[in-house]
């Protein structure tokens, strides 16, 4: 009988020890192991040839490590003090790792020896150095990159810990420097490697602060007082309002899978990272080891980054943003990842997302034809072919929504302005409308409205003369121009109601 | 035969004072107490200047060129390595000529400390020390100390806002500052003789943990001040240089008299 | 005729010989002998603690070891020749003889011979390989500049700067540094040793 106490306590003491593990989340393994840290992360000296670091520009991605020993590499890396384009027509003096916000894109792998050689170019005004998250050391690299314009500084750091890391400058004052562009990001892949995905892609946010409204042109400086407040003029992906717009929108295919490496600059303000129309399969949260999976949303610190990975089903435009949503609309925090390929009705059966959604904003591919027109407004040669072609982007993105593309409106709700007697009698009375709203009763063609208009102040002269000239000229309209100089008069001359419109 | 000596005393007198027009002056600055962003000891930051005299712009090409020619080993391609870097005067078109790039009357810039501080001696002078460069520099056009104003600040920012790729202007291009001197600010940086006095770190991260055994006396000092953006940037400029650095952007000017803070 | 003639070209010897001794200090050399990156280009004069006046060259020939201090420095100047005297401890006899040590005062006025002998003593140091200096007040900063040290004085009179150790090779040039203080810095010993072969 004692020994089949023993025997069962034994059983027992056994089954105890068997308990089933929590759910690995990584790699699918049955065991949850931690990486390490630093602790584990030198796996000696380095070995081979130097290899010269890969840099690219966002929203580039340098290839994939695919080496199975640490090595020795070398990173060049210039600072220069850019005038760049913040925003169509607003220039803004930039301060640059490798001439472009955010910076070059670092990849090596854990356990690597970087040999980091900073160079400050002899044009800039400012010293600067370099810390780099991945740095395990005073300052992160700084104090041993304090450089002088014209001057070149190196030190070494081995990468003990994998992830997604920023650097930045640290040079006082260091709110300056950074909300200046000089932030970027370097990858620190695990020993590993990373699964391979078909498209990766590098975005960085970062907000500015300038002396100007938001989109007020020419060149703007910095503004500390509304750095200091936190408040911001712009919000932006990789540092211009159309980095990741139009043409230069990220492409991926139905079927890819697409991997973002996102990081935030800051210097101040923490992002709600969003794609519309996608889930993130996984996130890689703050830029770690582990990752959740099925998030719509992720917050990326000022100074952290996140790690997104989902695969596109669907053909259509997805829109990055910061879903700290006026940011995105008002501030310039908005880029495109457009997916080509077959439908797939039974996943979304809807059509192409962009006129509806963005609302009032513009499709920023077609923005070039109303610069082109304000271009040629400042110089007096603005064309009526140019107003209609500008009219007809700005329509589409602003009018369409109630009017309709095809301009005949909605029966008994919002007037047609296709072949309307209501807009051809009176050129005066559409720029009052345009800027005023109408409300009441109105016959137009024959057929009876009484709607709400809501008035579109948050046109300038330039965009509602286009609109006006581009809808005398379709539909059947027969003619007409609509100048920025009429549009003004009018609006001099009218009581403004406050408020825009919806 | 009077009228040819008044015409030739004429063209001396035109030709005495167009070199006069030219040349900078040594204006006197009357001292003080002011708030210095380099406090003296942590938390003290109440400095005295005494009065002291100082030029009125910086050091224009066509001043170090006259004493480049008197001192030919201070000349390009002369000056030892120990006391210049290899961009020493690299705007100029040689070792005794300017170029388009390097005007007569644009601050000379691309010099070391140790060349500027040649130049000074020469003439019976000396490098301005900071707390006099800093005083000096807190005026505006209508105050001594406008540093408090907003303006000012976002006035000196601006500068900062622009590429230094672009042609350096004239000296005397902006109006003076209430003491009657040009340029403190938004045309060059300067030297000053103790520039390698600064013990704060350059990251402004570190500020208060000093390294005991690293500094001596009171330590790595904290900056006071540090909304002051547009002098903090002065600092850290200066303590990223070397005696014998020479930069695009950094010139200098002599002072005489006054205290010299070892 | 012939007194005057001998007298006048005795008065312009005498004249020819103070006026070279007696020279202005000049800050860059023309002497072709000395690379570009050495120190002994900066020609100025250094008073030791026993008053010789010599220039700061007073070494070339042989390595030697370099740094700025003060005598009233409380802590950590005593710590840097502490530092020295142990990084020499670690060199064989024959090697230390070859090596020389250089620390110059960073406060002229205060730190005179009198008070740098005293120091001298106090740390009982080879007076054949090692000298104690001060500099003409005016020269202090211009040395600190091509040694690349910090410093600043402070209101109650001590100095606030970067405790650093230098070596130069036998032309002045500058090879080593180490910032490390209360034990021997390896990689400085080895570079020391490299020096004195």
């Amino acid at each position: 009988m004692r020994w089949l106490t023993i025997v069962v306590i034994a059983l027992a003491m056994a089954l105890a020890a068997c308990q089933p593990q929590p759910a690995g989340i990584e790699s699918g393994e049955a065991n949850e192991t931690d990486t390490g840290g630093s602790a584990a992360g030198d796996f000696g000296p380095p070995q081979g040839e130097p290899i010269m670091a890969v840099l690219t520009t966002a929203p580039n991605v340098p290839p994939p490590v695919n080496r199975d020993y640490p090595a020795k590499i070398i990173v060049d890396m210039e600072v220069r003090e850019l005038d760049l384009e913040i925003s169509e027509g607003v220039t803004y003096t930039f301060w640059t790792f490798g001439g472009s916000v955010p910076g070059n894109f670092i990849r090596v792998r854990q356990g690597d020896t970087v040999e980091f050689h900073l160079k400050n170019h002899p044009d800039s005004k400012m010293p600067h150095n370099i810390d780099l998250h991945a740095v395990t050391g005073p300052g992160g690299g700084a104090s041993s990159s304090f450089t002088a314009p014209g001057h070149e500084s190196v030190f070494s750091f081995k990468a003990l810990n994998q992830g997604l890391f920023v650097y930045h400058c640290a040079t006082a004052p260091v709110g300056m420097h950074i909300a200046n562009g000089m932030y970027g990001l370097i990858l620190v892949e695990p020993p590993e490697g990373l699964p391979p995905v078909d498209k990766e892609f590098y975005i960085m946010q970062g907000e500015f602060y300038t002396v100007g409204k938001y989109r007020e042109k020419g060149h703007q400086p910095f503004d500390m007082q509304k750095a200091i407040e936190e408040n911001a003029t712009y919000v932006l992906f990789n540092g211009s309002e159309g980095a990741l717009v139009g043409d230069k929108a990220l492409k991926a295919s139905v079927g890819d899978t697409v991997r973002l490496f996102v990081g935030n600059g800051g210097p101040n303000l923490v992002s709600s990272f969003h794609v519309i129309g996608e889930i993130f399969d996984k996130v890689y949260t703050e830029g770690g080891t582990r990752y959740q999976e099925n998030v719509q949303t992720t917050l990326v610190p000022a100074g952290g980054s996140a790690m997104t990975e989902f695969r596109v089903e669907v053909p259509g435009t997805l829109i990055i943003v910061d879903h700290s949503i006026f940011r995105a609309f008002n501030k310039g925090a908005l880029g495109m990842i457009k997916v080509d390929g077959d439908d797939n009705l039974p996943v979304y059966s809807g059509k192409e997302v962009d006129a509806v959604y963005l609302g009032d904003k513009v499709m920023a591919e077609e923005l070039s034809l109303v610069s082109d027109v304000t271009q040629a407004e400042l110089t007096g040669s603005a064309t009526k072919e140019q107003r209609v072609n500008a009219g007809r982007v700005l329509y589409n993105g602003t009018c369409s929504v109630c009017h309709q593309q095809d301009g005949k409106g909605l029966a008994g709700v919002f007037p047609p302005l296709a072949n309307s007697d209501y807009l051809m009698a009176d050129k005066r009375r559409a720029i009052e409308v345009v800027l005023n709203g109408l409300t009441g009763p109105v016959t137009v063609n024959g057929s009876d409205f009484n709607s709400v208009m809501p008035p579109m102040s948050q046109l300038n002269d330039d965009e509602i003369a286009n609109i006006l000239t581009f809808a005398l000229n379709s539909w059947g309209n027969e003619d007409g121009e609509v100048s920025s100089g009429d549009v003004a008069e009018v609006r001099a001359a009218t009581e403004r109601p406050q408020g825009a419109a919806h | 035969m009077r009228n040819l000596i008044y015409a030739i005393a004429f063209v001396a007198v035109l030709a005495w004072s167009a070199q006069l027009a030219q040349a900078s002056e040594f204006v006197h600055i009357s001292g003080g107490e002011f708030r210095s962003v380099i406090p003296e000891a942590e938390g003290d930051n109440l400095i005295a200047v005494d009065d002291f005299l100082v030029q009125d712009t910086p050091v224009t090409n066509a001043e170090f060129l006259r004493f480049v020619l008197h001192r030919p080993e201070w000349q390009r391609g002369s000056a030892v390595s120990l006391f210049v870097d290899d961009q020493y005067l690299a705007t100029w078109a040689g070792p005794i000529s300017l170029a388009p790039e390097s005007g007569p009357q644009q601050p000379v810039t691309q010099v070391s400390w140790f060349a500027a501080n040649a130049y000074c001696e020469s003439k019976n002078a000396r490098l301005p020390s900071w707390y006099e460069w800093e005083y000096l520099a807190a005026a505006n056009g209508d105050m001594a100390d406008a540093r408090h104003l907003a303006e000012w600040r976002q006035d000196i920012l601006s500068w900062y806002s622009q590429t230094g790729g672009d042609q350096i202007a004239d000296v005397r291009s902006e109006p003076a500052n209430y003491y009657q001197v040009f340029d403190t600010h938004k045309l060059v940086w300067e030297w000053v003789d103790d520039f390698n006095a600064f013990l704060v770190s350059g990251d402004n991260r570190e500020q208060g943990g000093a390294d005991q055994l690293q500094f001596c006396g009171a330590g790595a000092i904290s900056m006071e001040e540090k909304e002051n953006y547009a002098i903090l940037m002065r600092v850290a400029m200066l303590s990223s240089l070397e005696a014998r650095y020479t930069t695009r952007n950094l010139g200098f000017r002599c002072a005489r008299q006054g205290g010299v803070r070892q | 005729m012939k007194n005057r003639t001998w007298i006048s070209g005795l008065a312009s010897i005498i004249t020819l010989s103070t006026l070279l001794l007696v020279a202005p200090v000049t800050l860059s050399a023309n002497d072709n002998s000395l690379p570009p990156q050495s120190v002994y280009n900066l020609q100025v004069a250094v008073e030791d603690q026993l008053g010789e006046i010599t220039g700061l060259d007073r070494y070339k020939g042989q390595p030697v070891l370099v740094t700025m201090f003060y005598t009233s420095c409380p802590h950590v100047c005593p710590m840097l020749i502490s530092t020295i005297k142990l990084t020499e401890s670690k060199l064989s006899v024959e090697e230390r003889a070859r090596l020389r040590v250089l620390t110059i005062s960073i406060d002229p006025e205060r730190d005179t011979p009198e008070n740098l002998h005293q120091v001298f003593q106090r740390h009982s140091v080879d007076s054949g390989r090692w000298s104690m200096v001060r500099p003409k007040p005016g020269d202090v900063r211009k040395i600190a500049g091509v040694l690349g040290i910090k410093y600043k004085q402070l209101p109650d009179g001590e100095f606030s700067h970067t405790t650093r150790i230098i070596l130069l090779d036998r032309d002045g040039i500058q090879v080593a540094s180490t910032d490390q203080l209360g034990r021997p810095d390896a990689v400085f010993l080895e570079a020391i040793r490299t020096s004195l072969q």
